[in-house]
C-alpha cells in the first residue's frame, strides 16, 4: 500500500531563514498523525507546503505516491481546516459547505444532498441558513470541518483546529474530532503546539524543533522514551538531570551517585537523564525497597497541593527532583524537611544526548 | 477631605442626575462642531431651498415673495436634460475608468510589505500637497496643442492632438484628481482582507480567478462602494475641472448652476437647480449603500 503522503529531503527556506530543514516522513493511509512543536518549529510551514500554500524550496513531496510538490491547491486532493476557520462571512453555513463542490461543478442537486449529509455529521443541520458570524465559536469549529470532509479528501489538513476554543470545548472536540476520523477513515495530519492533543488523539506523533523533525513515534514511545533532550523537555513534565555514561546500563548521577539505565552511549559520555514526576515513588528511610529499582536519598523541600495529586522537590545530590504522589485515600504525606528516598524503575529511566 | 462615610448610597434620582450630568458633557463635547457646521452649512443650505421658492425680478434680483414652483417646473426643460445626462455620463465614465485604474494597484499596494505599502500610499497622496487648482491648470498645459502630449505625437510623425477643451479633456482631468479618492478606501478595504480566506477558497478548488471573483471581491465591496461614492458625487456637479479644461459647448451641471447664479442672475433656478441634483445624490448614495450592504 502506498502512503497517503511522503515528504521526502524538504526544506522550505523564506530568504535566509530556513523554516524547514530536509524533513523526511511517510504518513500512511488512514493514520491521525499528528505534527507536535513550539511556535516557529516549522510545523505549519510543513502542513502549508502539503496543502499547496508553499512549494517546497527543495525536495520531494507526494501524496498517494503522485509528486505534487509544485501543484497549486486547487489540483490537491487534500482539504485543510484552517486555525481561525477561514469561513466566508459573505456566505451562508451551507454556502460555505457547499463551496468545493460548487468549484468542482457538482450539479446543484447532488450538492444540497451531500451539504445536508455533512452538517448532519456535524449536528448543524438547523444552522445551515445562518451566517458564521451568528455560530459559537465551537459551532463554527465543526462548520469548517463539514466545508472540508464534504470534499472526501485523501487527506485532511487541520492546523491547530481547537485553538480558540476554551478549555472544556477543546476537550470534547479531541474526543470528538477521534470518533469521526475513525468513522471516514480519512488520513489527518494534525498540526498542534499543544502535547495534550497529540497524546490523546494521534495515532503517531512527529515532535518537531526549529525546522527539524526530532522524534517520530506512537504517542507512548514519545512520552516514555524520548530520544532527544529536547523531546523529553517538551511533552509532559519531566526531571532532567546530568549525568556520565559508565557502562551500557549504568550512569552516575551527580554525587557521584550510580544508578541503572539503558544506555545507548559510548561510556564517558555526559547525558542527561529524563524520568517523569509520576515515575518516582517515595519511601521511607526505613522502609523495604523493592529489589532492582533505582533509589536516591534526599529532604523534601516543597509541598504543592494540586487537587487529584502531590507535587514534592527533593533535595538529592544529583539535584533537585520533583516527585508527583497521587492523592489517593490513606497515601502517606510528607512534611518539608523531612528525609525520604526517591525510589523509580531502571525502565523509567531515558538516557538522552544533548 | 471628604471621608467615604459622608457619600450617600446610590437612588435612582442621584442615578438619573449622573446620567444627565454625563450627557450634558458629551453636548459639550460636540458644540464647536454643532456650531461651525450650523453657521456654514445648514443655514446656507436652508437659505439656498428657500430661494428655490422666490421669484426673480425683471432686473435679476431674488425677491422673497410671490413664493412658486416655477424654478422647479424650468428643471423639465430639454437643455436641463440634455446638460444632466452629459454630466452623468460623465460621472459614471469618471468612476468607472477611476476604479478599474485603482482597484489593481490597492491590491498590489496592500499585498506588499509594511515599508513598501507605506511608501507607495505616500506617493498617492503627494498629489494633495499642491493646490488642486495649479494641478488642472498643469494639464492644460500638457494637453495643449503645442504641449509635450502633442509634441511626441508630432514627433512620431502624426497630427497634433486637440484634446483641450473638448470632454475627453475634462473626463482626463477628472480622472486625475479624483483617484486617490478611490485608491485609498480600496486600499483600506483590501488592507484589512483575511487573506486566509482566499487561501480557503484555493483549499476547495478554486483556481486564482474563481477566488478573487467569489472572494476577495466581494469582501472588498465596501471599499468599491465607498471609493465610487467618493468619485461620483463630486464629479456629477464639478465645477472647477470643466471650467479649465472644458469647452464652451461642453456646458455641465457645475458650469450651469454656476451660470445661474453668477451670469443669468436666476438665483431661483440656480437653487432649484442645486436642490435637485442634490436629491438626486442623496438618494442615489442610499440605494447603493443599501446594495452593497446586503452583502457585508
Amino acid at each position: 500500500m502506498t502512503d497517503a503522503v511522503t515528504l521526502q529531503g524538504v526544506t522550505k527556506q523564506f530568504g535566509d531563514v530556513v523554516a524547514v530543514c530536509d524533513l523526511d516522513l511517510a504518513i500512511a493511509d488512514g493514520e491521525f498523525f499528528s505534527l507536535l512543536g513550539p511556535s516557529g518549529c516549522g510545523k505549519t510551514t510543513t502542513l502549508r507546503m502539503i496543502a499547496g500554500f508553499e512549494f517546497p524550496t527543495t525536495g520531494s513531496l507526494k501524496i498517494h505516491g503522485q509528486e505534487m510538490g509544485l501543484e497549486p491547491p486547487n489540483k490537491r486532493p487534500v482539504n485543510t481546516v484552517f486555525q481561525s476557520y477561514a469561513l466566508f462571512p459573505h456566505m451562508t453555513v451551507e454556502e460555505n459547505v457547499g463551496f468545493g463542490l460548487l468549484m468542482k461543478k457538482l450539479g446543484s442537486a447532488d450538492i444540497a444532498e451531500r451539504v445536508k449529509r455533512a452538517l448532519d455529521m456535524v449536528q448543524l443541520t438547523h444552522r445551515a441558513a445562518a451566517t458564521p458570524k451568528q455560530l459559537s465559536g465551537g459551532q463554527q469549529q465543526r462548520v469548517a470541518l463539514a466545508r472540508a470532509l464534504v470534499n472526501e479528501p485523501e487527506v485532511l489538513l487541520l492546523d491547530e483546529p481547537l485553538g480558540a476554543l476554551d478549555l472544556k470545548l477543546r476537550q470534547a472536540m479531541q474526543l470528538e474530532l477521534k470518533d469521526l476520523q475513525e468513522r471516514v477513515g480519512i488520513t489527518f495530519i494534525y498540526v498542534t503546539h499543544d502535547q495534550d492533543e497529540a497524546l490523546t488523539m494521534s495515532d503517531r506523533i512527529g515532535v518537531m524543533n526549529e525546522g527539524e523533525l526530532l522524534q517520530v513515534g506512537v504517542p507512548q514511545e514519545i512520552y516514555e522514551h524520548p530520544t532527544s533532550r529536547f523531546v523529553a523537555d517538551f511533552i509532559g513534565e519531566i526531571n532532567l538531570l546530568p549525568a556520565v555514561v559508565v557502562d551500557h546500563e549504568t550512569v552516575r548521577l551527580l554525587g557521584n551517585h550510580p544508578i541503572s539505565a539503558s544506555t545507548g552511549a559510548a561510556s564517558g559520555n555526559e547525558v542527561t537523564v529524563a524520568i517523569r514526576p509520576e515515575r518516582f515513588e517515595l519511601y521511607d528511610l526505613d522502609e523495604p525497597i523493592p529489589e532492582g529499582m533505582n533509589r536516591i536519598e534526599g529532604t523534601v523541600s516543597r509541598r504543592i497541593y494540586h487537587g487529584d495529586v502531590f507535587y514534592y522537590d527533593v533535595d538529592t545530590p544529583a539535584g533537585v527532583i520533583e516527585a508527583k504522589e497521587e492523592n489517593r485515600p490513606g497515601v502517606e504525606l510528607y512534611e518539608v524537611g523531612e528525609r525520604t528516598i526517591v525510589v523509580w524503575a531502571p525502565a523509567a529511566t531515558s538516557v538522552v544526548q544533548e | 477631605m471628604t471621608a467615604p462615610t459622608d457619600r450617600q448610597a446610590v437612588t435612582p434620582e442621584l442615578e438619573a442626575a449622573a446620567e444627565r450630568a454625563a450627557s450634558r458633557r458629551g453636548v459639550l463635547i460636540a458644540l464647536p462642531s454643532w456650531a461651525y457646521l450650523s453657521l456654514f452649512f445648514a443655514i446656507p443650505l436652508v437659505i439656498v431651498l428657500v430661494y428655490s421658492f422666490a421669484t426673480r425680478s425683471s432686473t435679476g434680483l431674488t425677491q422673497l415673495r410671490d413664493w412658486n414652483l416655477d424654478s422647479y417646473a424650468r428643471l423639465w426643460d430639454p437643455l436641463v436634460g440634455e446638460i444632466a445626462l452629459r454630466s452623468l455620463l460623465l460621472a459614471i465614465a469618471t468612476t468607472a475608468i477611476c476604479l478599474a485604474v485603482s482597484y489593481p494597484f490597492a491590491y498590489y499596494i496592500a499585498t506588499r510589505g509594511p515599508t513598501a505599502r507605506n511608501i507607495l500610499l505616500v506617493l498617492v497622496m503627494i498629489p494633495f500637497w499642491s493646490n488642486f487648482l495649479v494641478r488642472t491648470y498643469a494639464w492644460r498645459v500638457l494637453l495643449g496643442t503645442d504641449g509635450p502630449l502633442s509634441q511626441l505625437t508630432q514627433a512620431l510623425g502624426g497630427e497634433p492632438i486637440r484634446l483641450l477643451f473638448t470632454n475627453t479633456a475634462v473626463l482626463i482631468g477628472l480622472v486625475y484628481g479624483y483617484l486617490p479618492f478611490m485608491v485609498l478606501p480600496l486600499y483600506a478595504a483590501l488592507e484589512r482582507m483575511d487573506w486566509r480566506l482566499v487561501e480557503a477558497a484555493r483549499d476547495l478548488y478554486a483556481d486564482g480567478w474563481t477566488a478573487f471573483r467569489k472572494v476577495t471581491w466581494p469582501l472588498s465591496r465596501p471599499g468599491v462602494i465607498a471609493g465610487s461614492i467618493l468619485v461620483f458625487i463630486p464629479t456629477l456637479g464639478a465645477y472647477v475641472t470643466p471650467a479649465i479644461l472644458g469647452g464652451a459647448r461642453t456646458t455641465l451641471l457645475g458650469d450651469y448652476i454656476v451660470s445661474q447664479f453668477l451670469a443669468a442672475r436666476n438665483q431661483p433656478f440656480g437653487s432649484a437647480l442645486s436642490i435637485a441634483v442634490m436629491s438626486v445624490m442623496l438618494a442615489a448614495t442610499i440605494l447603493y449603500f443599501r446594495s452593497g450592504a446586503r452583502n457585508l
